[in-house]
């Protein structure tokens, strides 16, 4: 294709999480012209190729509303039009909305790549204006929402089957899609690619002479550290020495609760959320990180652990087993089973530095050929140039 | 003699336990007003409310109510006011925090009281010095997650407070033994007065008749210490032994979309209502409807609905957090089993709806008694008048 092509992603959130602002320069680097609409959350890094249209304070979204009802009546009237009779449509504050749309109207992108499921209902008007609509599946909007609540099962139905495409995150993430009507040959599972020059392999030599475990993830039910808790309880029991961090989980009354009530204050640490380097330390630093989840897609975290050499015991939950495989690159136990915890972090207790050193290393061999950078964004826009040419 | 309650909100009129206790006071000559911190209708026409001064939201409107609060505080109320500076002073409280205290006490100051009675221990925190400062004394309830949960968060957040108490409630043995262990020094006495119930409204004449559909029930806020999720667990061991059961939940809370997962994820959405909160009278139906009442929590003070379920004559198997075992005596009028073991719960549904009729109504007869003679709210008011004596 010789013009550049625009794409949006969007999260509402500017800069968004690591994988997503990872995802962006990557594809920005590659000669993507990426387009950032929405709330201004921190400053960032400017990055060659890539434009932020975004507000802060009340202030700027004003200037920002005049400038772009300004450009759309001197350059695209007609659109305008098209648009304020949609935004009149929809039951919500027609000024924040137009705060929202103006902008993404004016650039009028060639793909609006929206990352979170829930605001499906808020973008579907670009396609009236050629704009290709795709759809992330990642994370709780997928996996949990709709269970948790109707209104999403019904809305995620009426609208998955008019998307152009969807990038999942998982394999498990296709067949949920499907339920609510998305067509299979619009759905490319694309996984998670780590910079790996960033997180270089190291193997352990020995072992410490205590078990340090760690797990990392904000502080919600889905991340199961209750389980985890559990399993620590019952491990305590083993005269093993282990210690165990949360990373995330700073003020958590239910996880206090449980710490309290098994008496493990001095083995059980709760940490706040933490810097992406204070978090690969710390990972560095452990025997085991620990994935208590009772649903995810892929975390990256497991991701990240097993490239740095750190033994992973996973639950296996929502795409968890498309990298994990147990007694081969880590453990795999069920979830919601603390027993099962406890009976793997033994394991690995036993375990000779030579059967660990086995492990961790085809888990870096998992990651290097799975979970590369390069190879996610060549994807990417393998993605984003099929939808475009299905156009044409 | 005046009291004075301090609540977080007006009771909801459906707590016809709240009420009967206020009115049972009353009839014995007290004269009882609330102190409220949100301005809920009043329901209650014979009580007294009286409203703090709303101290958030928009900055401007704050700042002009503490002015206001302040000025007429100083005006109407000096003694009590200074009263209060000055003790707060003795406890090295910092200036704004005094002035902040004057202001947002000010609806206390206004009543002369006899006893000035929190409903809880954390509404005491920033309020220590107020009793004495408006001459009354202090009286605390515990009641649970006050003592069980909010000093692990919160270390040494009641050391102050033991210093100043003349008198403190807790709801069970427990919940007293959990008072000890976070700090307090016995340097005051400490009364149990368990939570009542309406007997006559909750009563069932005739002999409870127990299905083989299994329906079991719990009454909880959908809270993560009412230990649902470990009873779901439990269940779905049942369903894997194809036990046929039916639960329903009533009530509702923020963790529904986690209950809602672990019950699809664990097979059971079939088999489970959750028909949020209910009125009473519903409440009522339903249980009688029900043959096993399950409270599996993690952490609770005492927990009425057991009660009442007890006194609707269904089978209780309940955990062994904190007051529950007082509820509950085990294999007598229910089951008492460990809490956060779904196993151990599963076990012991099982045995529970195995045995026969004969058994399971001796067990809701010893239930029944045990609540109609022990728990009823005319016992309670009468402690609670001897609690204010001396």
């Amino acid at each position: 294709m010789g013009r550049t092509i625009k794409i949006a992603i969007y999260t509402g959130l500017v800069p968004s999480t690591t994988f997503i602002e990872r995802l962006i320069q990557g594809l920005a680097e590659n000669g993507l012209h990426i387009y950032l609409f929405g709330f201004q959350n921190k400053k960032n890094r400017t990055v060659k190729n890539t434009h932020y249209i975004t507000y802060k304070t009340k202030l700027s979204k004003l200037v920002l509303l005049i400038k772009y009802s300004l450009l759309l009546i001197i350059f695209k009237k007609k659109d305008k039009k098209k648009l304020d009779k949609i935004i009149l449509n929809q039951d919500k504050n027609t000024r924040q909305l137009k705060v929202k749309y103006y902008p993404v109207l004016y650039h009028c992108p060639d793909i609006f790549h929206l990352q979170w499921a829930k605001s499906i209902e808020d973008w579907l008007w670009v396609q009236e204006f050629g704009i290709k609509l795709i759809l992330s599946l990642r994370g709780t909007h997928i996996t949990i929402s709709p269970i948790g609540d109707e209104r999403w099962e019904k809305i995620y139905s009426q609208y998955f089957s008019r998307l152009d495409g969807f990038h999942a995150v998982s394999k498990s993430m296709v067949p949920i899609a499907q339920k609510f009507g998305a067509l299979p040959e619009k759905i490319k599972v694309i996984r998670s690619g780590l910079d790996l020059k960033k997180l270089p392999f190291l193997s352990k030599t020995e072992n410490n002479k205590s078990l340090n475990v760690i797990s990392i993830g904000r502080s919600h039910w889905t991340k199961g550290y209750t389980y985890a808790l559990d399993a620590m309880d019952l491990f305590s029991k083993e005269n093993i020495d282990f210690n165990y961090t949360i990373v995330g989980v700073e003020s958590d009354e239910e996880l206090l609760y449980k710490r309290s009530q098994f008496e493990l204050e001095n083995k059980i640490t709760f940490k706040e959320t933490l810097p992406f380097a204070a978090v690969i330390a710390l990972i560095r630093n452990a025997d085991v990180l620990l994935l208590s989840s009772v649903e995810e897609g892929i975390a990256n975290v497991v991701l990240e652990a097993m490239a740095l050499g750190t033994l992973v015991i996973s639950t296996d939950c929502g795409g968890m087993k498309e990298v994990v495989s147990d007694n081969e690159n880590g453990f795999l136990v069920p979830s919601r089973d603390s027993e099962a915890i406890a009976t793997a972090l033994r394991n690995v207790s036993e375990m000779n530095i030579e059967a660990y050193k086995t492990i961790t290393k085809a888990a870096r061999n998992t990651i290097e050929k799975n979970h590369n950078y390069e190879n996610m964004i060549v994807e990417m826009k393998d993605l984003y140039q099929t939808i475009l040419k299905d156009q044409t | 003699m005046r009291i004075g309650v301090v609540l977080p909100s007006v009771p909801a009129y459906s707590e016809t336990f709240f009420s009967n206790k206020i009115k049972g006071l009353k009839e014995h000559g007290f004269t009882v007003v609330v102190f409220v911190n949100n301005s809920k209708k009043n329901t209650y026409n014979f009580l007294k409310i009286k409203t703090a001064p709303k101290l958030n939201g928009n900055k401007f409107l704050v700042a002009l109510v503490s002015i206001y609060k302040l000025i007429y505080s100083l005006f109407f109320h000096f003694k009590k006011s200074k009263n209060l500076y000055v003790l707060d002073s003795k406890d090295g409280v910092g200036f704004l925090q005094k002035i902040k205290n004057i202001i947002s006490n000010s609806h206390i100051f206004s009543e002369s009281l006899d006893w000035l009675h929190f409903g809880f221990g954390t509404m005491v925190l920033n309020k220590e010095n107020v009793a004495k400062a408006i001459g009354a004394k202090m009286g605390v309830s515990f009641r649970g997650f006050d003592i069980g949960v909010y000093p692990i968060k919160n270390p040494n957040c009641y050391v102050n407070l033991w210093r100043k108490i003349d008198k403190i409630h807790v709801i069970s043995n427990d919940i007293k033994d959990l008072v000890y262990q976070h700090g307090f020094k016995g340097k005051a006495e400490i009364i149990k007065i368990t939570p009542a119930i309406d007997t006559t409204f909750f009563k069932n004449e005739e002999e409870q008749k127990y299905s083989d559909k299994n329906n079991f029930i719990t009454i909880a806020r959908l809270h993560w210490k009412k230990g649902l999720v470990y009873t779901l667990e439990a269940l779905a061991l049942l369903k894997e032994e194809d036990i046929p059961f039916h639960y329903t939940i009533i009530g509702d809370g923020s963790q529904l979309e986690r209950l809602k997962f672990a019950a699809h994820q664990l097979n059971l959405s079939d088999q489970l209502t959750f028909t949020g909160k209910l009125e009473h009278d519903i409440i009522k139906s339903k249980l009688k409807n029900a043959d096993v009442y399950l409270q599996y929590s993690i952490q609770e003070g005492f927990c009425n609905s057991v009660l009442e379920a007890q006194a609707l004559g269904l089978l209780c198997i309940v955990s062994t957090a904190e007051g529950l075992s007082e509820n509950i005596i085990n294999n007598e009028t229910g089951w008492v089993i460990p809490k956060c073991n779904p196993k151990a719960l599963a076990n012991k549904i099982k045995e529970v709806i195995n045995l026969p009729q004969t058994e399971k109504q001796a067990f809701a007869n010893n239930a029944k008694e045990r609540v109609s003679k022990h728990f009823t709210i005319e016992q309670q008011q009468q402690q609670f008048v001897e609690f204010y004596k001396e």
